[in-house]
């Protein structure tokens, strides 16, 4: 029979098959896979399980946002923000409107910044929530999946109550908020905090300290500082390297710094890390809730602005730190209600360049913790 | 034909003319749909937001696994039901009707949320996003919403297990139809609608107009908001007078065009020639004091008549900024890669290439980022139309 | 004791055995009663799976905070119903470039394989379709013919997943059938006899007296050890890495759909049925009764009939499989053989020579 030689799918660099022991071959994983997130695909060149090279292939939610965003009004681009990272919608809601402000020279009255804190870190908490069940999941403990959901329907259930939506929240506005806290949003919240602390515990015996566990992530897809530095990787993947740059902490907004809490580091850069250091940034975003409840102020929740919002011409930037990273908003106004151009700086595209590096020499199933401690969002990517 | 051909057309030619013959074959029939409604098992396929809510609907609260929803597969083969869960882009397009195909029958589809069902968002504007999920594969049921609430997705699947239970050899299961994919006349008017209302005004004596009186706007009166003046950042790394006396030093005509006056900010514009791109660059990386050891990103802006890749590089352990700006002429824009400076540049200087046609010298992977290779055009050009794609916003 | 058994061998004394002798010829008497013996196995078979898809779906969703199936039927009931006619009423495909003959072929065998099986054990004294005397010997013979479906799956789908994921299963199968294999003749050796039946016998007594127990600390290690080959022989999490649905999509049953798929799912729920079956008779007990040494308690035990004690313990140790499914995370492949090789094997060494010794010694 005559064997067709096999040719290479586009993006590999690694040099054709040198042993005559064994064959090199393909393998297709996605874009509809259960364990990519979304609509990733991943092209892998292997050896047997082993992984030679990983080229992922984007584009499969390419949607054109920064397109749409040119023709919507300043306002109107608030909901688009939601929808590139839905895990992570208020805190990119809250980095597009840092931006206009900054843009404004305008502030926020303390209320609001109160607002916007406790929410985020709702949000961050939420985010994390999530990755932590589907990275259970993909690591066969399905069940995880199921309790780090159980935790995360009460966040959204305070989103509810605030804004009415529980996933596209759209609730931040230049200036403040589109409308004030609900009363019961503080007892919630209160709440929620109690829950967590016994929930925390509850995952770290489910999961944590699992020995099965700890062998699929420690020593796994290594990265090392400099690397992480080189890709530009941000968010937990580059503090599990023991890089410290956390945007609240090194450029602080809103009134981060009025807030007590610390940046965990992990020291290997191992998938483990990665973990621990989102179970860890949860229990420190507690600790901000904590004391944002404790001294959250009365007074209006949004200065003034003019009814129409318009730009001076120029270029503005402004970066936060989502759940998955360093995000960074650059508008480009030419004058007008309407931007020039919208940049969004997504966290998860400058981690999943680094996959390759990760997960060469490691086996398929390596390719999951690895996959799943980034915590990668497709539509964050691919926008 | 297969088992249904024989359920729907040879088991009633020969019992249908005995005595209850009829009566069996319903009887058949109706286990059969009862089976089928109430073991829908859904592939495991999300796109985008909606996805987030359909696990949410998996989970413990809402729990679909109480209509039978509960075993999701991952491979097409053992699925009943895709739930079109997000937007649909072209490049998904093609495999989201490869991953029907390889269903097999009998076999449903939902569509979930406002992007599945029309674009949703992305209808106007966007030269990527697939008008609805209906004009590749037969949709079933359409769920409103964006996205819906997981209590409207079991509503979808309570209707479609009604729609399943009524099937039988006098409504057999078939393929349903695909949309056309409607030119855009469909839209015109729409288009003419929407210009009408531009010119109209909506005066207080047109009656037809007149809100009651009751419903007023809920909007609060605006008058009780402060002015807030922003508030004062606290800086660190070096300012911007800093640098730019380091930069001053070694390069003499480099141009500082932030918007800022030098040392109020601590991000410092720069506009460099594509001649000095690659030096300065590569100065700012290796400065020992500098220290712009990370690279945020790289990003273009076409401006009409000229293109701008800006590069925004950043210190990790200071952390100031430095944008560096340079002008490409507008006919054959291309510049030097930066990808072997910065590992990163790469993917972003990929993404620019697909959607700007700026090409980098020596890239080492130049091929397009997000689109398909045979998408015609750079789609964030200022001037890229396609009116097999784009519906522009009629306001 | 040995005369004691052999009056309670075939051909049976219960009440349907003598009316049927009272008819027939003794030969075809025997023939008969092995058929009704058949038929009720095969009535076994076919239930259990439909009870264990139930069970394994409460038991799943009550891990996790939430209901499980509950419309069709009283708390979902009837839903492996709904499956199983939705599965074979669904089309069946056959991928382009698939070996036909053995693409359906395969799904047939592991269900063949663990039907096989369940011919030797013994459900109560005289609920078994034939008693081997190398019992044991034709259980590890007859299971192992699982693994070739699940090759022959993987091999025939022309799937790059499916391959993966049956060499996987390959791999992982053979090297737990050593480890089950061994602990198997470990309770040979222990109780003198290979038939299952005997083994049975053997453990009768108290609660005491049954392997788990009358082994000291070697037979619960022994116990463990049994769970825990069991479940990677079964390709059931957390050691599911053949099918690794977050890995592998489907591992071999990728390309399955229908009828064919609905045989793996059968198979694989026959397959834990057989593996808590095999788990009872040779760890705790099989169809005895538990008995504690308290007079009245143990008469009121001893009433109860021994299949329902079978089934109570089945049950019992199928329970434990979904628990260990619904907690853990799955190992990566070369840990699973590491496991295997590194710490099982040489820990089955140990207790074989710790139990001759025991024999040896006299001492069990």
């Amino acid at each position: 029979m005559d064997l067709q030689p096999v040719i290479a799918p586009p993006g590999f660099r690694t040099g054709g098959d040198t042993s005559t022991s064994t064959e090199e071959y393909f393998l297709n994983m996605g874009p509809q896979h259960p364990s990519t997130h979304g609509v990733l695909r991943l092209v892998l060149k292997l050896d047997g399980e082993s992984i030679i090279e990983v080229v992922p292939h984007l584009g499969y939610i390419h949607r054109g946002l920064e397109k749409v965003a040119e023709n919507q009004t300043y306002v109107q681009n608030i909901h688009l923000s939601d929808r590139v990272d839905y895990l992570s919608s208020h805190i990119y809601n809250m980095a597009y409107c840092l931006t206009v402000e900054n843009a404004l020279g305008i502030g926020v009255p303390e209320r609001a910044e109160y607002i916007r804190v406790i929410v985020c870190e709702l949000q961050r908490i939420q985010s994390h929530l999530l990755w932590w069940g589907v990275m259970g999941m993909d690591l066969g403990a399905i069940t995880c999946f199921l309790y780090g959901f159980k935790e995360r329907e009460i966040i959204t259930d305070i989103f509810e109550e605030l804004c009415g939506a529980r996933l596209t929240m759209n609730y931040f506005r230049p200036g403040g908020s589109f409308a004030d806290v609900p009363d019961s949003f503080i007892p919630q919240v209160k709440s929620l905090i109690e829950k967590m602390k016994v929930a925390l515990d509850e995952y770290n015996t489910l999961l944590t300290g699992n020995i099965i566990f700890q062998k699929r992530t420690k020593g796994v897809g290594v990265l090392t500082a400099e690397d992480a530095i080189q890709y530009g990787c941000s968010g937990p993947v580059l503090r599990g390297s023991g890089v410290s740059y956390d945007v609240r902490k090194d450029d602080t907004y809103s009134i981060y710094d009025q807030f007590d809490f610390d940046v965990p580091l992990g020291t290997k850069g191992d998938c483990f890390d990665r973990y621990v250091i989102r179970m860890e940034e949860m229990a420190q975003s507690l600790k901000i809730l904590e004391q944002a409840v404790a001294k959250f102020p009365t007074g209006p929740y949004r200065s003034k602005t003019s009814a129409s919002i318009k730009l001076q011409p120029g270029t503005y930037y402004s970066q936060v730190e989502t759940g998955r990273g360093l995000l960074g908003i650059y508008i480009v106004s030419k004058g007008g209600t309407k931007p020039y151009r919208i940049k969004y700086r997504s966290p998860s595209m400058s981690n999943l360049h680094a996959l390759n590096h990760m997960a060469q020499g490691h086996k398929i199933a390596d390719l999951i913790p690895i996959v799943a401690t980034m915590d990668i969002v497709i539509p964050d990517i691919d926008r | 034909m297969g088992i249904t051909g024989l359920a729907t057309r040879t088991i009633p030619k020969y019992l249908d003319p005995l005595p209850g013959g009829t009566q069996l074959v319903d009887s058949i029939e109706f286990v059969v749909g009862w089976a089928r409604a109430n073991s829908l098992w859904p592939l495991v396929y999300g796109t985008a937001c909606c996805a987030m809510e359909m696990m949410s609907a998996g989970s413990s609260r809402h729990d679909w696994a109480r209509f039978g929803v509960e075993v999701a597969r991952a491979t097409p083969r053992q699925a009943d039901l895709i739930v079109l869960a997000g937007t649909i882009v072209e490049k998904m397009g093609s495999r989201l009707v490869t991953l029907y195909e390889q269903m097999p029958g009998s076999k449903y589809v939902i569509a979930m949320g406002s992007c599945a069902i029309s674009g949703g968002p992305f209808y106007y504007d966007s030269y990527s996003v697939i008008k609805g999920g209906d004009r590749l594969i037969p949709v079933d049921v359409y769920i409103p919403g964006c996205p819906p609430r997981p209590e409207a997705l079991l509503q979808g699947i309570m209707e479609l297990q009604k729609k399943i239970r009524t099937e039988g050899r006098r409504n057999p299961w078939v393929i349903g139809g695909v949309n056309e994919n409607p030119s855009i006349d469909i839209f015109s008017t729409a288009k003419k609608n929407w210009a009408e209302a531009g010119q109209k005004q909506f005066v207080a004596d047109d009656e037809k107009y007149i809100l009651p009186s009751r419903t007023k706007p809920s909007r609060k009166a605006v008058d009780d908001r402060p002015e807030v003046t922003a508030r004062e950042k606290k800086l660190s790394g070096m300012s911007a007078g800093e640098i730019d006396k380091v930069v001053a030093a070694e390069f003499r005509g480099i141009k500082n065009v932030s918007r800022e006056e030098p040392g109020q900010g601590r991000t410092i514009d720069y506009r460099v020639s594509s001649r000095n791109y690659i030096h300065f660059i590569t100065f700012l990386k290796n400065h020992s004091e500098l220290r712009l050891d990370y690279l945020l990103q790289i990003m273009a802006i076409d401006h009409g008549d000229r293109f701008e890749v800006s590069v925004q590089l950043m210190s990790s352990s200071l952390g100031h900024r430095v944008f560096v700006q340079c002008d490409l002429e507008h006919a054959n824009p291309q510049i030097e890669t930066i990808s072997s400076i910065f590992l990163g540049a790469e993917w972003h200087e990929r993404e620019i290439f697909d959607l700007f046609g700026i090409t980098f010298l020596n890239h080492p992977d130049m091929r397009r980022f997000f689109l398909e290779d045979d998408f015609p055009g750079h789609p964030m050009r200022k001037d890229f139309s396609d009116p097999t794609r784009v519906i522009p916003r009629p306001y | 004791m040995q005369n004691n058994i052999d009056s309670s061998l075939y051909p049976t004394t219960n009440g349907v055995g003598d009316f049927v002798r009272s008819m027939l010829s003794a030969q075809s008497a025997e023939l008969v009663n092995n058929v009704l013996a058949i038929i009720a196995i095969l009535m076994v078979v076919a239930l259990s799976p439909v009870v264990l898809i139930w069970l394994e779906r409460k038991v799943a969703a009550h891990f996790q905070a939430r209901l499980g199936p509950m419309r069709v039927g009283w708390h979902g009931m009837l839903q492996p119903m709904a499956d199983g006619i939705k599965l074979i009423f669904k089309e069946v495909l056959k991928p382009e470039g698939a070996d036909s003959f053995i693409f359906f072929l395969a799904p047939i065998l592991p269900a063949t394989a663990s039907f096989l099986v369940l011919t030797v054990i013994p459900f109560d004294h005289h609920l078994q379709v034939t008693d081997l005397p190398a019992g044991v010997l034709y259980v590890i013979a007859v299971s192992g013919l699982g693994v070739m479906g699940v090759l022959l799956a993987g091999w025939s789908s022309n799937n790059k997943y499916s391959l993966l994921g049956a060499m996987r299963s390959g791999a992982q199968m053979i090297s737990y059938e050593i480890s089950l294999a061994f602990l198997m003749l470990l309770i040979v050796l222990l109780s003198g006899t290979a038939s299952l039946r005997e083994i049975v016998f053997s453990q009768q007594g108290t609660v005491m007296d049954w392997w788990i127990f009358k082994f000291p600390v070697f037979g619960f290690i022994a116990f463990v050890l049994f769970l825990i080959s069991s479940t990677a022989e079964l390709n059931r999490g957390p050691f599911d890495i053949a099918e690794a649905e977050s890995e592998l999509t489907g591992g071999f049953s990728t390309e399955y759909s229908g009828i064919s798929f609905a045989m793996f799912f059968l198979a694989e729920f026959v397959n834990m049925f057989v593996a808590a079956a095999l788990t009872t008779t040779f760890f705790l007990g099989g169809f005895l009764s538990p008995q504690f040494g308290i007079a009245p308690l143990d008469q009121v035990l001893n009433m109860v009939p021994g299949f329902i004690w079978f089934f109570l313990k089945s049950y019992v140790v199928i329970f434990i499989f979904m628990w260990f499914r619904w907690t853990f995370p799955r190992p990566r492949v070369d840990q699973l053989m590491d496991l295997e090789w590194k710490i099982l094997l040489p820990l089955n060494l140990l207790i074989m020579i710790t139990g001759g010794i025991f024999v040896g010694m006299g001492w069990v």
